[in-house]
């Protein structure tokens, strides 16, 4: 589990990509957010942070959001507003939370750290054509996002090709694909992924667009400096 | 100052085409229309408000730097003829790095700093009051200002440098679409003759009156530590001067001295922000026509209670120096209300998010126990799509005496509808 959280979460030791995420309602309403997204890994496996430069849709564009991911779980979160000028410190408690109104939680964009839950493997199956294990979570301490999970692990490149959460009456609320895999700078990559909202309806498509691995991005880009200067090196619309 | 803005021109004009640049543009237009609730209130028309407004963004980024500008077109329905189309630059600045440790912002620009929220001890860059009571977006809260800040950060924190070389005012009710308080008369507004039309005497366009602010801030463990400085004027004109047809109301000189700090604990964040004002034009608090000087702290919280479901609460306290002196004044004139020697302010803010963040209800309320009034504000934004957004919201005072902040407001209760459109 830990090696596929690798594969998935720390992909290099920096990243910087493109984002483009459709948020389709139960009725089938489109909402499409733009962004660009840069991640530096501090520690393989451990802290790392995130900077979000939002473009699209114009109410929200120019503004700026870090978060500095630690493995103990005490995250912190920053929004800057240019209208305003203003910054302000978001109360992470609840990783569990909708990520811009999608149907991805903060958790499911930046990742739940392996040595939260207990994994245990159930078999080994093919999804697709490729061969994959699953393995089921669950979490050690009672948990908003879900009671238990099962991930479908490709074995070749270990990222996660389907996620299954239930729900504590163990009903099938969420469900995560991975619609395509790219080998990006030599990294297996999904490229399209989708989070399907099947208590609630609706589902949130997420493609990532010139992604790049390793491009020497500098810790001190996450700090409030750059969150009011966007780093243009990085940030082009 | 003319060398400053020839120097400003000659950069605007012939290094910033330079820059390989690319540009980007987009905006809004919104239609904004508000009703009185209170029949009393002295204002001309019963609408609050009624204007149509199209802001146009834009950004032009090169490598050198990078230039950004925010225009505000206006009509205003309520406005007398002639007067009813109005433009403001809201934003219009030029952001550029010397060296690796210095980052200047050039022009006119929103500045915003310190903890509180929607509670101001050490931000004392301009606000737009107006705007804020008649529902417009809450970015309009925030007036700008021509100003040049310099930024220079190195290992132990930053330092930024807020030079205004003109005074400005905050917006304040004149008695135009929101009645205000007049000493003499009570509440009061135009619609009782022209010479209720609020007006206060501004300080002289003058180097000797030109504002500035700094702050020093350091990021300690989980929390960001802050110290300020401001040396300039009241921004609401609360002092008085003599003048030939009586007294006329004006901005007194002072200066601020005051700290932060904000983190996260016990699951939410926490603030804890001071300020000594320092009143320069009455010392000695012996002065009836100025403020006395006063020193003002309050303390915050704000935690998520649920999902999408965000609350927090806030408390002032204001102590004023030399206080026996304004009981006396106070006294003298015969006044039946003052305010006490520590006055307080307990606010909360209640949001909530649903439908996928789709729809957003959101509460503030303003309470003084001591001053006995309250100011609430409510609104319902509902995003039907990422073009379009429609806003109803309500601005409620009340107050048991009308020369208090919020009870001087009492008669502006109103309701309104927003719509917007960006593109």
């Amino acid at each position: 589990m830990k090696e596929s959280h690798l594969a998935y979460f720390y992909s290099g030791d920096d990243g910087l990509s493109d984002v483009k995420m459709t948020i389709v309602s139960k009725k089938g309403k489109e909402r499409i957010r733009e962004f660009i997204m840069i991640r530096l890994d501090i520690e393989e496996g451990g802290n790392q942070k995130y900077y979000t430069y939002f473009k699209k849709p114009s109410d929200v564009s120019r503004i700026t959001f870090m978060v500095h991911k630690t493995s103990e779980g005490n995250d912190q979160r920053w929004i800057y507003i240019p209208s305003i000028d203003l910054i302000k410190p978001i109360s992470a408690d609840d990783k569990n939370s909708s990520f811009v109104g999608s149907d991805f939680s903060y958790e499911d964009v930046s990742g739940r750290h392996w040595t939260e839950d207990t994994h245990s493997l159930k078999g080994e199956e093919t999804l697709d054509g490729k061969a994959v294990y699953v393995i089921e979570s669950v979490p050690k301490k009672k948990y908003k996002g879900f009671s238990r999970k099962v991930s479908y692990i490709d074995k070749e490149s270990m990222l996660p090709l389907k996620e299954e959460y239930f729900n504590k009456k163990d009903k099938l609320v969420k469900e995560f694909s991975a619609d395509k895999i790219e080998v990006i700078d030599g990294i297996p990559t999904i490229t399209v992924r989708t989070m399907n909202n099947i208590k609630k309806g609706g589902h949130t498509t997420v493609s990532f667009n010139k992604i790049s691995y390793n491009v020497g991005i500098k810790e001190d880009i996450f700090t409030e400096r750059y969150l009011k200067n966007p780093p243009r090196k990085y940030i082009k619309k | 100052m003319k060398k400053i803005i020839y120097l400003t021109a000659i950069f605007l004009f012939i290094i910033v085409p330079q820059i390989n640049a690319e540009l980007y543009t987009d905006g809004y237009v919104q239609g904004l229309f508000g009703g009185q609730l209170n029949k009393d209130n002295p204002t001309k028309s019963d609408q609050s408000v009624s204007e149509t407004r199209l802001q146009m963004r834009m950004e032009s980024v090169g490598d050198q730097g990078e230039f950004v500008s925010r225009i505000d077109f206006v009509y205003d329905g309520l406005a007398e003829e002639q007067k009813q189309y109005d433009w403001e630059i809201r934003e219009a600045y030029l952001k550029f790095r010397l060296g690796s440790k210095l980052d200047f912002k050039v022009g006119r620009q929103i500045l915003t700093w310190g903890t509180g929220d929607l509670i101001f001890i050490n931000d004392v860059f301009a606000k737009d009051y107006r705007s804020f009571f008649l529902g417009r977006d809450d970015q309009y809260l925030k007036a700008p200002q021509n100003a040049v800040r310099m930024e220079y950060y190195n290992s132990l924190g930053s330092f930024s440098f807020v030079f205004s070389p003109t005074f400005e005012s905050n917006r304040l009710p004149t008695g135009e679409k929101l009645s205000y308080y007049h000493p003499s008369y009570g509440i009061v507004a135009t619609g009782m003759g022209e010479e209720f039309y609020f007006n206060a005497d501004e300080p002289e366009k003058t180097f000797k009156n030109s504002e500035f602010a700094a702050r020093f801030q350091r990021q300690v463990g989980m929390y960001s530590l802050a110290f300020y400085f401001y040396k300039g004027f009241y921004k609401n004109p609360i002092g008085l001067e003599v003048a030939t047809n009586g007294l006329m109301p004006v901005y007194p000189r002072m200066e601020i001295h005051g700290a932060s700090i904000r983190g996260a604990k016990f699951g939410g964040i926490f603030w804890l922000e001071g300020g000594y004002y320092n009143s320069k034009d009455d010392p000695d608090g012996d002065n009836p026509l100025m403020p006395n000087s006063s020193v003002s702290g309050m303390v915050g919280f704000e935690r998520q209670v649920a999902t999408g479901f965000t609350v927090n609460l806030q408390w002032q306290a204001d102590k004023m120096f030399d206080y026996n002196y304004f009981v006396a004044e106070q006294e003298s004139m015969g006044a039946t209300h003052y305010r006490d020697e520590i006055k307080h302010l307990v606010t909360s803010r209640w949001t909530k998010m649903m439908s996928d963040e789709t729809v957003t209800v959101s509460a503030f309320i303003f309470y003084s126990p001591d001053e006995k009034d309250f100011y609430f504000r409510f609104s319902t934004e509902y995003k039907y799509s990422d073009e379009i957004k429609l806003t109803i919201g309500a601005n409620v005072f009340d107050g048991k005496y009308a020369n208090t902040e919020f009870g001087s407001l009492d008669l502006n209760d109103n309701i309104y509808t927003k719509m917007t459109y960006n593109f």
